[in-house]
């Protein structure tokens, strides 16, 4: 499901039909806006990767190429909604007020978390899930809630709540994710599976993952399935608008599999050079999402300010990025203990105590 | 100026090799620009400088295998030397290359390098004597204590294993009253005996009196027949006594003075002084009559067994001195004493005396008065004894102290109750606080 | 004799290479171990030597592996599978416990499982969650399991064709902190025993025992209590179940102290086992308790703390002077 061509003419599909009333009526600040989303944020991106190489952060796994598909998504989702994100979904959580900083907190290894979910700020947005899949079956139990609770599926969208997760082709294969969505269709969860079909995990090509399109598989469990072009914005934003209302309203669950390129490596410590091709990159790169959506934009005469607004922009994110990640504080050693239980704890206050000891036992040498 | 180490780029790597410079000194860069290609063990990588500024030095060569942490390249920061460079780029803000973290950020293994903060310390060697003794842990503990060496120890156990009983019977006195304040027996006894005349009778030898013997002689029997003795005796648990003396050895202050059970008897002695002062006296006889001279101050002699014979030197004034000064006193006597040194001026103006015949193995006796005193007390073996502890027979350290006084000058309740105050302080030395 | 000096994954790698060679029916699995040849390159060029029939590249569900390797088990296969990292090594676990471990027994010796896991383990190379642990304690905990860990090259060469070669399932936990260290490699002499200890440093005061990149470890604290009068006895116990440990009671009742490090957390792990079971066998020659030097009994911390969490020389030196303080 298209609507925009990579040359960024718009020309919807088929499939795009019924939902081109949510496209066109779109005014022009929500387009330039899920521009801007994506543009920024692969400043940001980029300059994550440059921190990575300068020794900075521990690993950073580049959303580059995978900005229409979370930003249209994201967009689509309203504030009341909570999100399950896999690792990738940085713009995801900016876009939901996550501090961007907060990411690459994470991926310095000052911390295993970085933000607050139950801060209204964050926009409930949960925790990155380093194991994968495992988050589809808490955003499926998350969804159950919000049925037992009856915060969902009154009729009313201004304040019905539902759970956006997002996961990826490797992910797919974990049984978790099947059981995600036998428990989702089971229990008719306010929930949309948003599968980012980026081609490749790490090295493995999405045909080792899957025989058949990815999508038939959420179709399979009873669960209807988009698949949609996920490099085109207006795609992802029409899908996931179309599906949170209709999961919202009591529909049941909901599936997106948004075909797009990771067009980074899977992180920093990866190399596409020994798995992938030259010209496959360069084939998906000329279906560029922010090149598609710039020409889109251009088309209905944005203007050269605009464009340049958003470039500095950008460059401000990432140079803030670059500043503040260099003076994030390092954790103080009794954190390993603060928060292992949510009660006290004999044992934790015991070694806590040794650390704190032995440590004060070498003079004047701060580790 | 900044200096850029070689990060980890790829979770665990040690090293690169610097396959080629993308720039040279004099190079104007900005953060972010490529500086160059490396080569790992897992990929080709592009390095990004995280300075801007000039090139001032490349610190190693392509083809290089740097290791991880390694300083590469330095960079003067922009503005600093070249105006020029100010015409670069324009408005973009450089961010300021803060060098407060560029040391790499993740570990590299446990390369052989021994890195601790540790500060350096000596350590005595170890003592290797218990080596293969077969032996419980706090059997050991009790063999270190009592200053058993275990090799010395056969062991009576069913596996061949040291017993606590084997220590303990390995701990003769000698062992246990290891700084032993009264001298050893002497191992190579002076002969005073000349050579035999051909015409004496070989089944006996004759052994003249003289010298020492026969001032000791005549002194006992001074004493003897002058003051009517009588001798009491008391069995006591000195345990706590055992335990006071080897807290005591670990003090620092004690580190260099011998301290034995006879230093708490000596304390003991001086308290129970102060609590029966006529044990601390004379009888004189004067042309008025006889009279008894109870001392206030106490010059406690130690009966010592030397070179020369039984001689008593006494310490001047004991009743003024510290533990320490006292166990320092003590220490001095002893080796005068062993070297056959003592003065006469030591051996004058006793007032009372301690006997040790606990070191020939003795529970008590009925020793003789130094002349001129009212008391003599006699310390005996400390040895492990049952003892009746709440209803229960126990091991403990039992002692029997024994003594003689002079009955023209104390009766028995108070040679009784000086005794009794005597081993009340063995039982408890927490008395002496008093 | 052939001595070649490379690193550790390279000895891996070399050992894998020879298992294949000499046994058309070893086959390789594991994510990304095909094409990339492993995200550290263990099986760099297996895939294009041997093939895609005898390297394959799996879909990305441990569990799917494991159970899948057993079924190739029974038909004559000897998988050697590759688990990406410690972390992610749970979803495989219902196959690991409840069958891998237990069909032998099941079928009352009648089928055998010769299935490798390879899993690299432990901490000190700065990475995110769930790629730094050490949870070998739940396999030895499995009764059916063997668990071994070299901590040389020399060892991962020869360690890794002796599992293979074994009919038992083994769990073979490379630490992975030691993947690009080097170290020589003899390809021709045979090394130790699969499940025997050794002494990789003679001393006479205290015993220091350990496994996996925890060696590298002892070895620098005896290096430096060296410099201060100790004489330290390092010993490798390589197999972690079953546990050589005649070498180490021989050794501690000649030095009558031990000290046990480890990088897993402390709680019922290892090092409680072999605690116990040496105190019980040297009790006559023990002057002090047996010290354990561990992780803290919390989860693996972000990597910014990972100095403070890992035992390193200084955290073994401090148990042996309480072992002295005895």
């Amino acid at each position: 499901m298209r609507f925009l061509e990579p040359d960024g003419s718009f020309a919807p599909t088929p499939e795009a039909e019924p939902l081109r009333a949510i496209v066109e009526g779109l005014d022009d600040a929500t387009l330039e806006q899920l521009y801007r989303d994506m543009a920024v944020i692969r400043a940001f991106d980029q300059q994550a990767t440059m921190l990575q190489r300068q020794g900075q952060l521990a690993l950073w796994p580049p959303s580059l190429g995978q900005e229409a598909a979370q930003v249209g998504s994201a967009r689509a989702a309203r504030a009341q909604d909570t999100i399950f994100p896999s690792y990738r979904e940085h713009v995801v959580a900016k876009i939901r007020g996550v501090d961007p900083v907060s990411i690459l907190a994470l991926m310095r290894g000052t911390t295993h978390g970085g933000w607050d979910p139950a801060d209204p700020k964050n926009g409930n947005t949960r925790l990155y899930t380093l194991v994968l899949g495992t988050q589809t079956l808490h955003a499926t139990g998350f969804a159950m809630g919000l049925n037992f609770d009856g915060r969902t599926a009154t009729g009313n969208p201004e304040k019905d709540e539902a759970v956006v997760v997002y996961y990826g082709d490797g992910a797919a294969s974990e049984g978790d994710v099947h059981e995600a969505m036998v428990f989702a269709a089971s229990y008719k969860t306010p929930q949309l599976f948003f599968l980012q079909n980026n081609q490749w995990a790490i090295s493995v090509p999405v045909a080792t993952q899957a025989s058949a399109p990815l999508a038939n598989r959420s179709a399979g469990y009873g669960i209807p399935t988009m698949r949609i072009d996920g490099n085109d914005v207006l795609a992802s934003y029409a899908a996931s608008r179309m599906y949170l209302e209709e999961a919202r309203a009591g529909g049941g669950p909901r599936a997106i599999e948004a075909v797009t390129y990771r067009m980074g490596a899977h992180t920093t410590s990866d190399d596409p050079t020994k798995y992938r091709t030259r010209d496959e990159e360069e084939s998906w790169a000329r279906r560029d999402p922010i090149a598609r959506m710039r020409a889109f934009l251009e088309n209905r005469g944005a203007s050269e300010a605009f464009f340049a607004d958003v470039d500095a922009e950008g460059e401000a994110l990432a140079a803030d990025a670059r500043e503040r990640v260099v003076n994030l504080p390092n954790p103080d050693p009794s954190s390993m203990f603060a928060n292992v239980y949510s009660e006290p704890h004999a044992l934790m206050d015991q070694q806590a105590a040794w650390l704190a000891e032995y440590e004060a036992s070498f003079e004047g040498d701060a580790k | 100026m900044q200096t850029f180490n070689l990060p980890d780029v790829g979770e665990g790597l040690t090293e690169a090799e610097l396959v080629e410079w993308r720039v040279k000194p004099g190079d104007t860069i900005k953060v972010n620009d490529t500086i160059a290609d490396i080569e790992t063990a897992k990929s080709v990588v592009e390095l990004p400088s995280p300075f801007a500024g000039v090139v001032r030095e490349l610190l190693v060569a392509e083809g290089d295998t740097v290791d991880v942490g390694a300083p590469i390249l330095t960079v003067e920061a922009e503005g600093a030397e070249d105006p020029s460079s100010a015409s670069e780029g324009g408005a973009t803000p450089e961010a300021p290359a803060d060098t407060s973290d560029t040391s790499v950020l993740v570990g590299y293994g446990n390369g052989g390098e021994a890195k601790t903060r540790r500060k350096p310390k000596t350590h005595e060697k170890v003592l290797t004597s218990s080596i293969g003794v077969i032996t419980k842990p706090p059997v050991r503990k009790l063999a270190r204590d009592l200053g058993v060496n275990l090799l010395e120890v056969s062991g009576t156990g069913p596996a061949g294993e040291v017993t606590r009983d084997d220590v303990v019977r390995h701990a003769d006195q000698a062992s246990v009253f290891r700084n032993l304040s009264t001298p050893a027996w002497p191992t190579e006894r002076e002969r005073t005996v000349p050579a035999r005349p051909a015409n004496v009778d070989p089944r006996y030898d004759a052994v003249p009196v003289k010298g020492v013997r026969k001032a000791t002689a005549n002194a006992m029997v001074g004493s003897a027949y002058t003051a009517p003795h009588v001798s009491v005796w008391t069995d006591v648990d000195a345990t706590r006594t055992m335990e006071f003396v080897a807290r005591l050895k670990k003090q620092p202050q004690f580190a260099d003075i011998k301290i034995s059970p006879l230093l708490v008897y000596a304390r003991a002695v001086l308290w129970a002084v102060q609590r029966t002062p006529e044990i601390n006296s004379t009888w004189i006889e004067t042309d008025s009559g006889a009279e008894i001279q109870v001392r206030n101050y106490v010059n406690l002699g130690i009966a010592a067994a030397t070179p020369r014979g039984l001689l008593v030197p006494n310490i001047k004034d004991a009743q003024d001195l510290s533990i320490r000064e006292l166990a320092s006193a003590l220490q001095d006597l002893t080796f005068t004493a062993r070297d056959g040194k003592t003065q006469p001026a030591d051996l004058a103006g006793g007032t009372i005396t301690i006997t040790n015949i606990g070191v020939f193995g003795m529970d008590a006796g009925t020793p003789i008065l130094n002349p001129g005193e009212a008391g003599i007390v006699a310390m005996g073996a400390i040895r492990q004894k049952p003892w009746v502890v709440d209803g229960e027979v126990r091991p403990a350290w039992v002692t029997t102290v024994s003594g003689s006084f002079d009955h023209r000058i104390v009766d028995g309740d108070k040679i009784s109750r000086f005794v009794a105050d005597v081993a009340a302080v063995l039982e408890e030395p927490a008395l002496l606080l008093d | 004799m052939t001595l070649e000096t490379m690193p550790f994954v390279r000895a891996m790698n070399a050992g894998l290479r020879r298992a294949m060679e000499e046994d058309g029916r070893v086959l390789l699995m594991g994510e990304d171990i095909g094409k990339l040849g492993g995200v550290f390159r263990v099986t760099e060029h297996l895939q294009r030597d041997f093939g895609e029939d005898r390297v394959l590249d799996t879909p990305l569900a441990e569990s799917g592996i494991v159970g899948t390797a057993i079924g190739l088990a029974m038909a004559g296969f000897r998988p050697v599978i590759e688990i990406q990292f410690d972390g992610f090594v749970f979803p495989a676990f219902d196959q690991i416990t409840t069958q891998l471990a237990k069909l032998t027994n099941r079928h009352e010796g009648l089928l055998q499982m010769p299935v490798v896991i390879r899993i690299p383990y432990g901490g000190h190379i700065g990475a995110v969650e769930h790629h730094q642990e050490s949870p070998e304690a739940y396999f030895t905990h499995t009764s059916g399991l063997r668990v071994v860990s070299p901590s040389t090259p020399n060892d991962a060469y020869w360690m890794i064709q002796d599992a293979i070669a074994s009919n038992d399932p083994v769990i073979f936990m490379e630490p992975k902190s030691r993947y690009w260290q080097k170290g020589e490699v003899d390809t021709e002499r045979r090394g130790a025993p699969l499940h025997a200890s050794r002494v990789v440093r003679k001393g006479t005061d205290v015993t220091l025992v350990g496994h996996g990149a925890m060696v590298s470890v002892l070895l620098q604290a005896a290096a430096i209590a060296e410099g201060e009068g100790r004489s330290c006895e390092v010993i490798d116990i390589r197999s972690l179940s079953p546990i050589d440990y005649d070498p180490i009671v021989e050794s501690v009742r000649q030095t009558g102290r031990m000290v046990w490090a480890q990088e897993a957390p402390g709680n019922t792990s290892i090092g409680g086992e072999i605690a116990a079971t040496v105190s019980e066998r040297a009790f006559y020659s023990l002057e002090a308790p047996i010290m354990r030097v561990t992780g803290f009994d919390t989860p693996f911390p972000p990597a910014k703390l990972e100095g403070t969490y890992l035992p390193d020389a200084d955290r073994v030196l401090e148990a042996v002077d309480r072992a002295f303080a005895y």
